[in-house]
């Protein structure tokens, strides 16, 4: 099973893109090859790869970002810095910020607000930038709660393991309340031309080496139009944190995290969807199924919305109750479009299941509370089961369709706990 | 079957029985979830490998992972997009090694004695400085992301605590120094490591 899928063919292409962009040939590299060094030439060019517009004043270390961060959120790796905290962490209506997960593609930028600005260009009438506080001035301010999810978030769970960072089965969101201004009204003050369909985002972030690929990604415009596409300069009513976009960031709600460009400064309008590493070779699904273990076919398409998703946020894993009293089962609900229609839990492994109670909700991308009394009479281990439904009757699956890159996790999620008597 | 890939099925069925059997909500992948290794298996193409990817990201992102050749290969390309140094006829060293030591198909080979030995006999601040990634951003004499080695040896010269600093300097990380961007912090190397390779390091003036 381990090569009928990749014709020799591939290697070639693989030397024609080294070859294409700064990399060429180097002779006698043997040398230095034996040690690991870069060759000097190869440096050079490397070296010489455009600079991103943003000119921050330094990167923020890890350990200043996970300072600001609780106890609880587990690192998943360093470099780049990822992490987040598990369900039981997030037993919250409103992600704080010491919740929400973090993922970098890069470095964690230090910016300087009072030079940093956003300038919109590309197919517009009008090329336009502000800095935040322009922002607040030129527009209604808007707040709303509002999902993000890394496309990768749940990947520990599929079997057998995908290729990425390794987020656990839960945890890699949040659901905070976002301030700024609509995108809508940025990109109507430029002025969109005819033709403009893609919006894309790319923010001040860099990587140790210049030629590393700046993080564009691009949403189409319907989306970045929809009233709660923000232009967001703050967070759970104060700035936004530096590791999570300050001084500004897109908040493309319920899609993937990668769409919400952080520490954003440059919006381009496109005829068609942007091309890029971020757009053709990441953030990518197969249409249908693939076998386990197999590439990524050539028709994948790029990941947009969430499916429907829940998680159990109580009990913690293996807590302990006593017979006779009631225990709260209590969980977040979510679908990255539309609305959550039902949330169902299972005492039985998923024989039967039970209606939970469900909260109003905190808006159209914001999570729903759920929550369900449990009553255990006798001793013995319990394990709950969620399952969510959306208002197209999607239903979460027992097991996600396994996918090359391990996104889009929407399992059901078990917790299990000791009722003693 | 080897004893490694034996163990492998062995933790794979684990885990798979505990996501189908347990009722906790631990990763159903507990067996993926210990720390990965932070170094490579040795064996043909390591230290490139090291040296190239352990540029940008931890090679824990490595070393957790268990591919096709397929996936290793599209995975190697996805680097060189993101903008991975890489001369062309080092891309298939890479790829084969990734491929021949990570693989999800096949079991790694097991070491060979005579590598081993080449291994143990190399001057051993040359093996920590290509184990802990040294050189994917400092030359001897060529600065590449860091400062080269001659650079920092002549820019303490003659400063008797440079030493105690610089071994600081490599355990914690951080930036300031020489630039913008931060060394990584190297928290497992112990003390008469670092005085190995900043007493190397300082010699190279």
């Amino acid at each position: 099973m381990t090569d009928k899928t990749y014709p020799a063919m591939q290697d070639e292409k693989l030397q024609r893109l080294s070859r294409r962009g700064f990399i060429t040939r180097v002779a006698g590299t043997g040398a230095v090859m034996a040690a690991g060094a870069i060759p000097r030439e190869l440096w050079a060019q490397a070296a010489e790869a455009p600079k991103p517009p943003a000119d921050p004043a330094g990167t923020m270390p890890n350990t200043a970002v996970m300072a600001e961060k609780s106890p609880l959120m587990k690192l998943h790796s360093e470099r780049p810095l990822t992490g987040s905290v598990p369900a039981e962490a997030h037993n919250f209506a409103v992600t704080p910020n010491d919740r929400m997960f973090v993922r970098n593609n890069l470095l964690t930028p230090d910016i300087d607000a009072s030079k940093h600005r956003v300038t919109i260009k590309g197919l517009v009438d009008n090329e336009v930038s502000f800095s935040a506080d322009e922002l607040k001035k030129s527009f209604p301010v808007v707040s709303m709660q509002g999902m993000l999810e890394c496309a990768g978030s749940g990947r520990l769970a599929y079997v057998p393991n995908a290729s990425g960072t390794p987020w656990l089965q839960t945890g890699g969101m949040g659901c905070p309340k976002w301030t700024g201004v609509r995108l809508r009204d940025v990109l109507r003050a430029a002025g969109i031309k005819p033709g403009a369909a893609h919006v894309a985002g790319q923010g001040g972030d860099f990587g140790v080496i210049a030629s590393a690929a700046p993080v564009i990604r691009s949403v189409p415009l319907s989306k970045a139009m929809e009233e709660n596409t923000l232009l967001a300069f703050g967070m759970n009513d104060g700035p936004l944190p530096k590791i999570h976009g300050y001084p500004l960031r897109l908040v493309v709600p319920g899609w993937v995290g990668s769409a919400s460009t952080k520490w954003l400064h440059t919006v381009t309008l496109l005829a068609a969807q942007f091309k890029g590493t971020f757009m053709d070779s990441s953030y990518r699904i197969p249409r249908t199924a693939v076998r386990p273990g197999e590439k990524m076919p050539p028709d994948a398409v790029v990941t947009e919305a969430w499916p429907v998703k829940s998680m159990i946020t109580y009990p913690a894993p293996n807590a302990v109750f006593k017979a006779g009293k009631p225990v709260l089962i209590e969980g977040r609900a979510w679908v990255g479009e539309g609305a959550i229609d039902k949330v169902e839990v299972s005492f039985n492994e998923g024989a039967s299941w039970q209606r939970a109670a469900i909260n109003s909700g905190g808006g159209k991308y914001a999570w729903r509370i759920f929550s369900h009394e449990f009553w255990p009479q006798t001793q013995g281990y319990v394990t709950v089961l969620a399952r969510a439904t959306d208002e197209k009757g999607n239903v979460q699956p027992i097991v996600s369709a396994w996918n090359p890159l391990g996104y889009f996790w929407n399992g059901i999620h078990r917790v299990g706990f000791m009722v003693e008597t | 079957m080897t004893r490694s890939r034996a163990s492998r099925l062995a933790a794979t069925a684990a885990a798979i029985l505990l996501f189908a059997a347990s009722g906790v909500a631990v990763s159903p992948l507990s067996a993926q979830d210990a720390a990965p290794s932070k170094t490579l298996a040795p064996g043909k193409g390591a230290d490139l490998t090291m040296a190239r990817c352990a540029l940008c990201h931890e090679i824990a992102h490595v070393t957790r992972a268990r591919l096709s050749r397929g996936e290793w290969q599209d995975n190697v390309r996805n680097m060189i997009e993101r903008g991975m140094p890489i001369a062309p006829e080092e891309i298939p060293i890479v790829v084969d090694y990734l491929a021949t030591y990570y693989n999800r198909d096949t079991a790694a080979p097991t070491p060979d004695p005579a590598a081993a030995a080449e291994a143990a006999a190399q001057d051993p601040v040359q093996r920590l400085l290509a184990d802990n990634a040294c050189v994917s951003c400092h030359g001897v004499e060529q600065k590449i992301v860091g400062p080269s080695f001659r650079e920092v040896a002549v820019r303490y010269a003659g400063d008797g605590g440079a030493g105690a600093r610089l071994a600081a300097k490599i355990k914690a990380g951080g930036a300031g120094v020489w630039g913008a961007v931060p060394m990584p912090p190297h928290p497992g190397l112990s003390d008469a490591q670092l005085a190995q390779m900043t007493n190397w390091i300082l010699s190279r003036k």
